[in-house]
């Protein structure tokens, strides 16, 4: 029993490693919202991640910031392009884990406030997205196609 | 300079009456200490408790019976691991135990080896049947050490030995000072907990803005459970070491009294001597002005240096002489008491609003007297 328990992290490690793009490392406690300008790291539930190619990293204090900066990136971030970016991250909500956009789903209109008022809550998977926007009131589940936000069909 | 000179000659003036200056000073002093200890303790405390329910687990689930606690089926830890957002959930055994020989209360608790934020003074965690860990307390209670043994009966009233391996220091002795720890099975069996329940269950939640709605799924879907967050613990914590805080303030208010009736009339009271002295003052050319700027500067002298001591007394008993008076009154009713040495820490909003509630009333209690007898004609005065 002993020595399953000190394998497990372990094994731990290993699928960790398999893991095809590492995650982003947190935010430094001086890095501020590329958009509203706001602190970042005191709200590590919340925290956005745009990696470029040039290997580049800004910080955003909500996913709601993220896609602002996303939808119109030489506005926000002066001589980005979209075909620059390599990699966009969210912070889940249940697990509080950095990962890439497009394996979450995204809920509007919840209850659940973000450090910017109104959020797109991110959540992994159908059914805890369904879960969250049963218990917080949520309006509509998002899917991130990699260029856009598209409307997930509610399931019967 | 010219305020400088009165500043003078009010320090002048308040030495060359030491009788009446030392009087005010100790009864101010020993106010300042006594009010000072009570809310610093109180304050080193809930931090202390805060510090330590910081480590804990987000939601402690208990089974209720009858409103009462009761033992939690350990089966009940898969039903809340599959509410989303729970990191994990973890059986907890645990329970109190009267000791005879000491007349003391011990908190056993079910070793966690794997990952305990416990820190040892000497010694290892156990980790076989018939092995223990205790609290200084319990060590020095029953004078045992590492090596010794630790005969506790159990729930068969059988006398059951553990080797003590290890002995606890930890940042906050207020809760590990009567634990004794032990392997989980052994406690299981000690105290005839059956096969497959715990305690309680602790849940550890990721994101603190969940906890809420998890606490409401687990009472919705396990009616017969009490979901307790941290949140709700730290605002007990608060509410019992403010209730005791209070009842300690409530029993000093006498004092508190006294001490205002003789500041009162120490400091309104202004003899002939000190009419006179006004009268004289205003005859050779001071305005009123300067005569209340020194009034103003004996009270302030007086005050700022009382509290000064009263609050570098009462840092020194709270932090450094643990507590001799009013530490067992605040911290609770079992017999261990650990030594309270807590952290020291101080508050600058607690401290002003102290020095405003001390120093404000009596230097106003010494100014206003002093502006009647200045404002009436000096002639009038010195003739009294």
């Amino acid at each position: 029993m002993r020595r399953s328990l000190l394998l497990l992290p372990l094994l731990l490690l290993v699928l960790a490693a398999r893991s095809p793009a590492a995650e982003p490392p947190r935010p430094g406690k001086d890095e501020r919202c590329a958009v509203c300008g706001m602190l970042v790291a005191p709200f590590p539930q919340w925290v956005a991640v745009l990696e470029f190619k040039d290997g580049r990293r800004f910080y955003f204090d909500g996913p709601k910031d993220m896609f602002v900066a996303f939808f119109d990136l030489p506005a926000n971030i002066p001589g980005a392009s979209i075909d620059q970016v390599s990699g966009v991250y969210v912070t889940e909500y249940y697990s509080t884990r950095l990962l890439p956009a497009a394996e979450v789903l995204f809920v509007t209109g919840s209850n659940v406030l973000g450090p910017m008022g109104k959020e797109l809550v991110p959540v992994a998977g159908a059914e805890a997205a369904e879960t969250f926007r049963r218990d917080h009131a949520g309006e509509k589940i998002m899917r991130f196609d990699g260029r856009q936000l598209v409307e997930v069909a509610p399931r019967p | 300079m010219h305020r400088v000179k009165i500043l003078e000659y009010a320090l002048a003036a308040l030495l060359r009456r030491p009788g009446k200056s030392a009087a005010i000073l100790t009864a101010y002093t020993l106010l300042v200490t006594v009010l000072c200890s009570v809310l610093l303790l109180t304050h080193a405390l809930k931090t202390e408790a805060e510090q330590l329910l910081a480590e804990g687990p987000e939601l402690v689930v208990q089974q209720t019976l009858a409103g009462r606690h009761d033992l939690i089926p350990e089966r009940t830890a898969a039903t809340i691991a599959a509410i989303p957002g729970v990191a994990s959930v973890t059986p907890r055994i645990w329970g109190y135990y009267y000791d005879s020989l000491t007349k003391a209360n011990y908190t056993l608790l079910a070793a966690d080896p794997a990952a305990s934020p416990l820190e040892l003074v000497a010694g290892r965690l156990p980790e076989n049947e018939g092995e223990c860990a205790v609290g200084m307390g319990v060590a020095a209670a029953r004078r045992i050490g590492v090596n010794d043994d630790l005969i506790l009966i159990d729930a068969a009233n059988v006398g059951t030995i553990f080797t003590v391996t290890g002995v606890f220091k930890a940042e906050s002795r207020l809760f590990t000072e009567d634990l004794v720890v032990v392997p989980g099975e052994a406690l299981r069996r000690f105290f005839a907990i059956p096969a497959g329940m715990a305690t309680d269950l602790a849940v550890r939640v990721h994101n603190p803005g969940e906890i809420e709605t998890i606490a409401a799924k687990v009472k919705r879907q396990l009616p017969a459970t009490r979901p307790i967050t941290r949140n709700d613990l730290l605002r007990t914590y608060r509410a019992v070491f403010d209730w005791r805080g209070g009842m300690m303030l409530a029993l000093f208010a006498s004092a508190l009294l006294a001490f205002c009736i003789l500041a009162w009339d120490k400091a309104t009271g202004l003899n002939a001597g000190e009419r006179r002295e006004i009268g004289i003052l205003k005859a050779v050319g001071w305005d009123t002005g300067d005569v209340l700027m020194l009034k103003f500067w004996e009270g302030l002298a007086l005050s700022l240096l009382a509290f000064l001591l009263g609050y570098t007394l009462a840092f020194a008993m709270v932090f450094h002489w643990g507590v001799p008076v009013l530490g067992d009154v605040l911290r609770g009713w079992s017999v261990i008491f650990p030594d309270l040495h807590p952290v020291p820490h101080v508050d600058l909003y607690q401290m002003a609003t102290l020095a405003f509630l001390t120093i404000v009333p009596f230097v106003a209690s010494t100014v206003i007297p002093a502006w009647r007898a200045a404002t009436s004609d000096p002639d009038e005065v010195m003739r009294q």
